[in-house]
């Protein structure tokens, strides 16, 4: 029982990991909320049902299901990106040296604007994944983990230790730390600090696309509203980890799964969406700059 | 080499540079010293293109370089010390440097032997995070950071500032270093004493105007400069 709970909030706490890391990466660079980033993730479900529908009607996937998956997910990847890139030049970037708010401002307007613009699109009701996985699962210990649960915490951990080393190991992974730590001086060493802007909005958004495409095939069902309670959440994880701090981000995705998911198994499941905000008032109270952030920046 | 004309810069409302003219030739160490506000930090970062300016034209290696992108620049040649040295903190020494060498990485290794030849404590440190060093170790780090990129100019904001003296004659021994080695350097100081023994030409430069400019020796003797800069 506590350990099937745990592999249910184990894949529940990926997803969020997941999207939280878009959160994060924009705010330790631009110190902004995009609050438009959880309607990224609703768009990777309804992308990824428009592609597999695709690949369904011509048949495709009957006869190879998994490449048919593989593809909906790059495809969905590829697209939520554009849409992360475009609305960072609309949206945002006329505004960097307009008061704090008003980018803000413009998240939410996105927001509104993307959820109408997919429920005239698609419709206001749900939609159904178009094919379910398998019921084949692993037996152990009392517990079974399904091949899409499994499918969803391997993905998260290859794409979570993916962005780590991205981040570590290469040039431009690089140029983001500088870039998040004093931009300025990033630009006076010859980044090219709009790039690496676009590059963070691009990068999250895949994320959140991935994300929402296994979420769409994990459910089964997808509407227009799913972002704004997926992107509460995982902003929750991000504060929770410490906004800002990518391996936070990862850390308070898994633990806010976790929570719910035993929260709900041994206290009551009405109040599952609840868990989350006690557990991010809780860790605030004991730790202000959530669970691996900085407490005091050291700006020399 | 570099030139600047009429040169206005303000921040919003508050006009820093009102028409400034600065030539630095090629080879040359030029010092550009002033009180505080006169406007020699917005100088620089007028040249690096962080900041536009409103009027006035720059002018390096007979190419117009003003409103163009920092990173631009830097890829033309100009790297910058800026004022309290930012070193980027929790990137390790070793990052900070190899940031250094964005924009040209050409020769990589031989430049960052001669850096840690330069500072050997920045080769003992380099792992640690640059935020960790002291003062005196983080402006050598701000240094060793522009001269990764190998740069035809270097300009320099206060690197004396924060330090004990002979950290500071240190400094001011690496500049000559890196001028005799082909270096053309643009300093900014408060040190002017120093400053100036060390300068080719220098500029003074009060509220956003250049009062004066002359060789080093010329200002080391001008009656004015004694005054006010050099406490006398
Ligand atoms: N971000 C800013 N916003 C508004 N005014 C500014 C800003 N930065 C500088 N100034 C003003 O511009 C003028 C020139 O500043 P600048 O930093 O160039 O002086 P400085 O010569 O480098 O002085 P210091 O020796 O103290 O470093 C000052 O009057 C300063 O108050
Ligand atoms: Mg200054």
């Amino acid at each position: 029982m506590l350990l099937q709970q745990l592999i249910n909030g184990l894949t529940v706490g990926c997803v969020y990991a997941v999207i939280a890391l878009g959160y994060t990466m924009v705010y330790g660079i631009l110190e902004f909320i995009n609050f438009a980033h959880g309607e990224i993730y609703m768009l990777g479900a309804y992308f990824g049902i428009v592609f597999l529908s695709l690949f369904t009607a011509s048949g495709f996937a009957a006869s190879n299901f998994p490449l048919a998956f593989a593809l909906t997910v790059l495809f969905t990847i590829l697209f939520c990106s554009a849409y992360g890139f475009a609305i960072e030049k609309t949206a945002y970037k006329p505004l960097r040296n307009a008061p704090r708010l008003s980018p803000l401002i413009s998240a939410i307007g996105i927001s509104i604007f993307l959820q109408n613009y997919v429920m005239i699109t698609q419709g206001a009701t749900d939609k159904v994944f178009p094919q379910r996985f398998g019921d084949a699962s692993f037996h152990f210990m009392g517990a079974s983990v399904t091949g899409l649960q499994l499918i969803i915490i391997l993905a998260s951990g290859l794409m979570m230790l993916g962005l780590h080393l991205f981040i570590k190991k290469t040039r431009t992974g690089k140029a983001m730390r500088a870039t998040a730590q004093d931009m300025t001086m990033a630009s006076l060493v010859g980044i090219n600090v709009d790039r690496i802007i676009s590059t963070t909005f691009v990068i999250g958004a895949g994320l959140a696309a991935a994300a929402g495409v296994m979420v769409a095939a994990y459910y089964g069902l997808v509407n227009y509203s799913i972002g704004y309670v997926a992107g509460i959440k995982a902003f929750t994880a991000a504060v929770l980890g410490g906004i800002g701090n990518i391996p936070g981000a990862m850390l308070g995705g898994i633990v806010l799964g976790l929570m719910e998911s035993l929260g709900s198994a041994y206290i009551s499941a009405e109040y599952k969406d609840v868990y989350a905000f006690i557990i991010l008032i809780v860790i605030l109270l004991i730790k202000p700059a959530g669970l691996l952030g900085a407490n005091v920046e050291e700006k020399v | 080499m570099l030139r600047l004309s009429g040169l206005h810069t303000s921040y919003g409302p508050v006009k820093a540079l009102k028409g400034i003219d600065i030539e630095v030739r090629e080879g040359e160490i030029v010092c550009l010293i002033g009180s505080n506000g006169a406007g020699k930090s917005t100088a620089l970062m007028t040249i690096s293109g962080v900041l536009k300016p409103d009027r006035g034209e720059i002018e390096f290696e007979g190419q117009r370089i003003e409103g163009a992108a920092p990173d631009k620049i830097v890829g033309l040649g100009i790297s910058q010390v800026p004022e309290g040295r930012r070193i980027f903190p929790r990137l390790s020494v070793l990052e900070n440097l190899e940031l250094g060498a964005f924009t040209n990485n050409a020769g990589y290794g031989k430049k960052l032997d001669h850096i840690f030849s330069l500072f050997p404590v920045l080769k003992e440190r380099s792992k640690q995070p640059g935020g960790t060093l002291s003062g005196g170790e983080q402006q050598m780090l701000a240094i060793g950071r522009a001269l990764m990129a190998a740069p035809k100019m270097l300009l320099l904001d206060e690197p004396s500032l924060g330090l004990a003296p002979i950290m500071v004659s240190k400094i001011f021994k690496t500049i000559k270093e890196i001028n005799n080695e082909g270096g053309t350097v643009l300093l900014v100081e408060q040190n002017a004493r120093a400053a100036l023994r060390l300068a080719n030409r220098a500029y003074v430069l009060e509220s956003g105007t250049v009062k004066l400019h002359g060789t080093g020796e010329d200002l080391l003797h001008n009656e004015e400069v004694r005054k006010a800069y050099l406490g006398e």
